[in-house]
């Protein structure tokens, strides 16, 4: 072996040694912020644990915290209705903000102001969103009451009627997050190829033609993404609802974050709260996994 | 240079001539105007709640323009028991939060772009970064909660610190990891040959040339602190209450105080909106690369 040789070998280890260094913060962070306390949570589903008692300690009971997710109607409602408040809202959200993205794509000043104030519903709090539309949608003194009278439609308490709330939490989530699609969607018009366009529109395609043959086929991978990243979050709605509705009328807006907030912060079920907590993430992931497989067999048939 | 931006231009006009007008240009017009209506008008309720004296913001038919304008309500929350300190306890968890979680974070992106390990190794971290980018928070809630009640945290700002950096850490490394990924490699190597190891080239040739994606993930971490409220209502109690648990209690304590409400949203909006605008290009770059990459 000669020199160099020696040095080059030294250098690699050296370079192995620095590379976990600079992941090691990072593992020992999420560790045990993240990590560890998942463990803990699985941990703590197989116990009866009520932590409001100050002396109470964990009685092991097996599964039984996930037998009886069986059994709670309750869950059985917010399950339903995180569901249809997902589907609806991010259906929604997707077609007007890839519509939005389509209008607002010019290259005009005025289209820029406009995508830029679009920018603003993304980066407020979500709280102040929700206590803003509650104030505006509020019976007496709301101004959505006021404006829809001049169409006709009658007064009403749109939060407190179980048959207008969750049309209402879903307005919100479209008003929310249609600027996010809008501004994800056009990063991805932006960046399609011209030469395809341009090949399209010199054999005289229309409009129309190129944008449902030639656009969309281009494009639907990155909106299956949306729609994954879209429908992962809608899930963990939690900021909105608890201040608009806190679950109510009745359970009219129940969704699940906020079913295991309550009862693991109002009930201080800890165990149960955990058992949910598991079966939540389960799904979450299993969700995700099957998005990506079908982004991946999307991305195979464009390509 | 020159060329470049030229040719992003004419792609920029091309597209905007064929999507703009899919559905003729008075669907346009009036698509835009109403989407634009639909947005700006409850930022204007907002806004001119904030002005509004009490008889106007509770009046009934509503009042579309106020009549008189009023800082009343700016200056109720600003004397408000502690929102002074409520604002300040946003700013310290949202600027460590960024700061630790920058730092960290890009050094495990390198890492996992440029260091020595094994595809695997790159792999199953990867994996676990990207789910933990995914689950709900909530999820961990009662853990942590314990947790820090155990170590008498609760309370407390570096029981929220640690809490959004951990949040934060998984967005950064995935953000950082395609920002360092498009630096030349042949760059590193000709650092690497002049003998400049790992590390210096972590903080003199890669960082420098990376700011941008550096911004970028800074103010989507920053803006996530700001904003978080799961935590910062289960974790405090009220010395560490941070703006969103401030505007969430209104709901709460006192029903109908729309005006200060709305100012106090007002007051939260403002350092959210001047960093924003102050780095928009940024920050649009980084929520479509956090997208795509996703």
């Amino acid at each position: 072996m000669n020199g160099t040789e020696i040095r080059k070998g030294n250098r690699g280890r050296g370079e192995r040694l620095w590379s976990w260094l600079f992941l090691l913060p990072t593992i020992l962070f999420l560790g045990f912020t993240a990590l560890l306390p998942l463990l803990y949570s699985l941990y703590l589903s197989l116990f009866q644990y009520k932590i409001n008692l100050p002396n109470a300690v964990p009685k092991f009971i097996g599964i039984g915290n996930y037998l009886r997710m069986l059994q709670d109607k309750n869950l059985g409602v917010s399950v339903g209705n995180t569901v249809l408040f997902a589907v609806v809202s991010v259906s929604l959200e997707l077609v007007l903000g890839l519509l939005a993205a389509m209008m607002l794509c010019g290259t005009k000043r005025i289209y820029r102001i406009f995508t830029s104030l679009l920018l603003i519903p993304m980066i407020m709090a979500p709280v102040a969103i929700g206590t803003l539309f509650r104030m505006m949608l509020d019976g007496s003194t709301g101004i959505i009451n006021y404006l829809l009278h001049f169409v006709g439609v009658p007064q009403m308490n749109w939060l407190s009627n179980p048959k207008t709330a969750m049309p209402a939490v879903i307005f919100v989530n479209v008003w929310q997050l249609i600027p996010w699609v809008c501004i994800i969607t056009m990063a991805g018009l932006k960046s399609l190829p011209q030469d395809a366009l341009e090949a399209a529109r010199v054999d005289g395609a229309k409009n129309r033609h190129i944008f449902f043959q030639i656009v969309l086929p281009m494009i639907s991978p990155l909106l299956i993404i949306v729609l994954m990243l879209r429908f992962v979050d809608a899930f963990k709605v939690f900021d909105t609802i608890y201040t608009m509705t806190n679950g109510g009328p009745g359970n009219a807006t129940e969704m699940l974050p906020n079913y295991i907030y309550k009862q693991g912060l109002k009930f201080f079920d800890a165990g149960y709260t955990a058992a949910l907590a598991m079966a939540f993430v389960f799904s979450m992931t299993i969700v995700s996994f099957l998005f990506l497989r079908w982004r991946k067999a999307v991305e195979e048939r464009v390509l | 240079m020159m060329a470049k931006k030229h040719r992003i231009d004419a792609n920029d006009s091309m597209v905007h001539e064929i999507l703009g007008n899919v559905w003729g240009s008075p669907f346009r017009i009036v698509f835009t105007a109403v989407l634009m209506l639909l947005v700006l008008f409850p930022l204007y309720w907002l806004f001119s709640s904030a002005f509004k004296i009490r008889a106007e913001y509770l009046a009934n038919p509503p009042l579309l323009i106020p009549h008189v304008f009023t800082m009343e309500n700016i200056k109720t929350v600003l004397s408000m028991n502690g929102l002074g300190r409520q604002f300040m306890n946003s700013m310290i968890v949202s600027l460590s939060s960024t700061a630790i979680s920058l730092l960290f974070g890009s050094m495990a992106a390198y890492s996992l772009v440029r260091g020595k390990f094994s595809n695997l190794t790159r792999q199953i971290f990867g994996l676990w970064f990207m789910i933990q980018k995914m689950y709900p928070a909530i999820a961990t809630a009662i853990p942590i909660y314990l947790v820090m009640r155990k170590l008498q945290l609760i309370d407390t700002l570096p029981a929220l610190i640690i809490m959004n950096t951990s949040f934060n850490l998984p967005l950064v490394i995935w953000l950082m990891m395609g920002f360092f990924a498009q630096v030349p490699i042949e760059m590193e190597e000709s650092a690497r040959i002049d003998g400049c190891h790992f590390l210096s080239r972590f903080f003199y040739v890669v960082f420098p040339v990376t700011k941008s994606g550096i911004v970028a993930a800074g103010i989507l971490a920053f803006v996530g602190a700001w904003n978080e409220f799961l935590f910062a209502v289960i974790l405090s109690i009220n010395k560490s209450k941070t703006l969103p648990v401030v505007i969430a209690g209104f709901i709460t304590d006192k029903g109908l105080d729309w005006g200060p409400m709305a100012a106090t949203s007002l007051i939260s909006l403002l350092p959210v909106l001047v960093l924003v605008y102050l780095c928009q290009k940024q920050f649009v770059e980084g929520l479509a690369m956090g997208a795509v990459k996703g």
